[in-house]
């Protein structure tokens, strides 16, 4: 096997409620009410990124690059279509799960590593390197309310790049921190990816998704629009958005 | 199989939930851990002045006999409330990030195990100063009696807690349920004073089973019946598969419904 991520003809749909009845009185009485609209954000996408391959994810607004990330990670599960994804999983979605504020930075660290599946004694391990790559020094030893959410994140993202998991998936997250620190989680993806971990990003930065992936996909309306070599990629999908929005 | 591999896999995160529970169970409160023996003792208290004192029953040693039934009781009933919302008080993890979703009340009923075997050394402690007394034979079912009752407590968390989810009355149900439940149970009496015809009715409660046995081992000092101990086992295998089955049905959608 060489494909890492395999998604087949996966669709997707969201119901919408316009009025939800969560209690039984009201899932009795307003049954009329419980309208909802099914709205299908993936149509049917299929696509494979190989083992220690880097894809980035793009397309604008509610396009359903989120939602496909968010199937990879199995937070949602597709109507129809199958995905299969090898090996383990960390996800930079949503930092800090599990964040305690009454706790410790390293307590912290603790919890989150283990949501990520790791056992203790291989948080032990990688403890130290936790603590260097977010720069947090003594405050490691703080609860963690006491934090800016500067430090909040730079924690949280140090966690989470330490997972050393097969499958790295990131969602917008670069974001973190100063200048500094975002040119230093830069450069741990890139020697992430070094190692062979397969990455998927979703990127609304096209240069960033440039200068780490070898492949673009554009997701348009729940369909893939356009797959290839990043730069030509996304020189038509500059192209679409530019007639878009002259319109 | 494979779901218990990677239960297996995400071990160190039960353990980290679970002591987070019972550390910060009793965060802010003067009395702090000491509540976990309060607790089952002031129920105690209450019960023995109404049940012995006031209507008088002619069991001996009352509170001995009620306290080993209450205290497992305690756990089941705790559950049975408390659990309904552990997939929904965890609403934010659910929605962010990925793990076995049955991690989350095997924790939780896994606290409030550990909870209850603390309980356990009040009850050992009474019945070694009373005088009471152990049979040693009879204490080698009390392990099994345990784990047949977590096993009845996680099926019934698993199928709650997962229906929660959908359908957030149920919580307030089960406070109504987990009331009755008690008063059909044989706790403040004992299986002997039901009539005899309603007997057949009244074990199909795999509750009045499981307390009919602890009460055999430590308050009888007696092995319980194999028939006592067998439709204890049964139920609870029934009830903790259809539970992981309802469970896994319906965990797909956790995230879009909470």
């Amino acid at each position: 096997m060489n494909e890492a991520i395999v998604a087949d003809s996966v669709k997707k749909s969201y119901r919408l409620y316009i009025d939800k009845g969560q209690t039984l009185k009201e899932k009795v009485l307003f049954k009329k009410r419980r309208k909802y609209e099914e709205r299908e954000v993936l149509k049917g996408i299929s696509f494979a990124v190989a083992k220690g391959e880097a894809v980035g994810l793009i397309g604008e607004n509610g396009c359903g690059k989120s939602t496909t990330l968010k199937l990879l990670t199995r937070i949602l599960y597709p109507d129809s279509g199958k995905i299969t994804v090898q090996g383990r999983v960390s996800s930079l979605i949503e930092l800090g799960a599990g964040f305690h504020p009454d706790m410790t930075g390293k307590e912290n660290i603790y919890i989150n590593a283990s949501i990520f599946g790791l056992s203790r004694k291989e948080i032990d391990e990688r403890l130290q390197e936790i603590i260097d790559f977010s720069e947090l020094g003594e405050y490691i030893n703080n609860p963690v309310r006491t934090y800016s959410s500067g430090m909040y994140m730079r924690l949280a993202f140090s966690v989470a790049v330490n997972v050393s998991a097969d499958v790295l998936l990131i969602d917008e997250i670069l974001g973190v921190g100063d200048i500094y620190f975002q040119e230093k989680c830069f450069q741990k993806i890139q020697s992430i990816k070094e190692t062979g971990t397969t990455i998927v990003i979703v990127s609304h930065s096209l240069s960033q998704i440039e200068s780490i992936c070898e492949r673009s996909i554009w997701i348009s309306e729940g369909l893939i629009r356009m797959q290839g070599e990043p730069s030509d990629v996304h020189k038509n999908y500059i192209e679409y958005m530019r007639e878009k929005h002259e319109m | 199989m494979k779901l218990i591999k990677e239960l297996y896999h995400y071990r160190e995160m039960m353990n980290s939930l679970i002591r987070r529970d019972l550390r910060g169970r009793y965060k802010g409160s003067v009395l702090g851990f000491l509540w976990t023996f309060l607790n089952p003792l002031l129920q105690l208290g209450v019960y023995t002045l109404v049940f012995s004192v006031i209507m008088r029953n002619g069991i001996s040693d009352y509170y001995m006999f009620l306290f080993v039934a209450l205290v497992p009781w305690m756990f089941f009933s705790t559950v049975l409330t408390g659990g309904a919302a552990c997939i929904l008080n965890q609403k934010n993890m659910v929605q962010k990030i990925y793990f076995p979703r049955q991690v989350l009340p095997i924790a939780f009923v896994t606290s409030q195990f550990i909870n209850m075997l603390f309980s356990f050394l009040i009850i050992f402690f009474v019945l070694l100063i009373s005088g009471k007394g152990f049979n040693f034979i009879a204490l080698y079912y009390l392990p099994f009696i345990m784990v047949v009752e977590y096993t009845l407590a996680l099926g019934i968390t698993m199928m709650m807690s997962a229906i929660t989810v959908y359908l957030r009355d149920m919580e307030y149900i089960l406070g109504i349920v987990a009331m009755a439940w008690q008063f059909l149970s044989p706790v403040i009496y004992s299986i002997e004073q039901v009539p005899e015809e309603l007997r057949g009715i009244f074990m199909a409660n795999p509750m009045a089973s499981i307390l009919t046995a602890y009460r055999d081992v430590l308050y009888y000092k007696q092995i319980p019946e194999i028939g006592t101990l067998s439709n204890a086992f049964f139920m609870s295998m029934v009830l903790v598969l259809l539970g992981w089955y309802v469970f896994a049905k319906l965990s797909k959608r956790f995230a879009e419904e909470l």
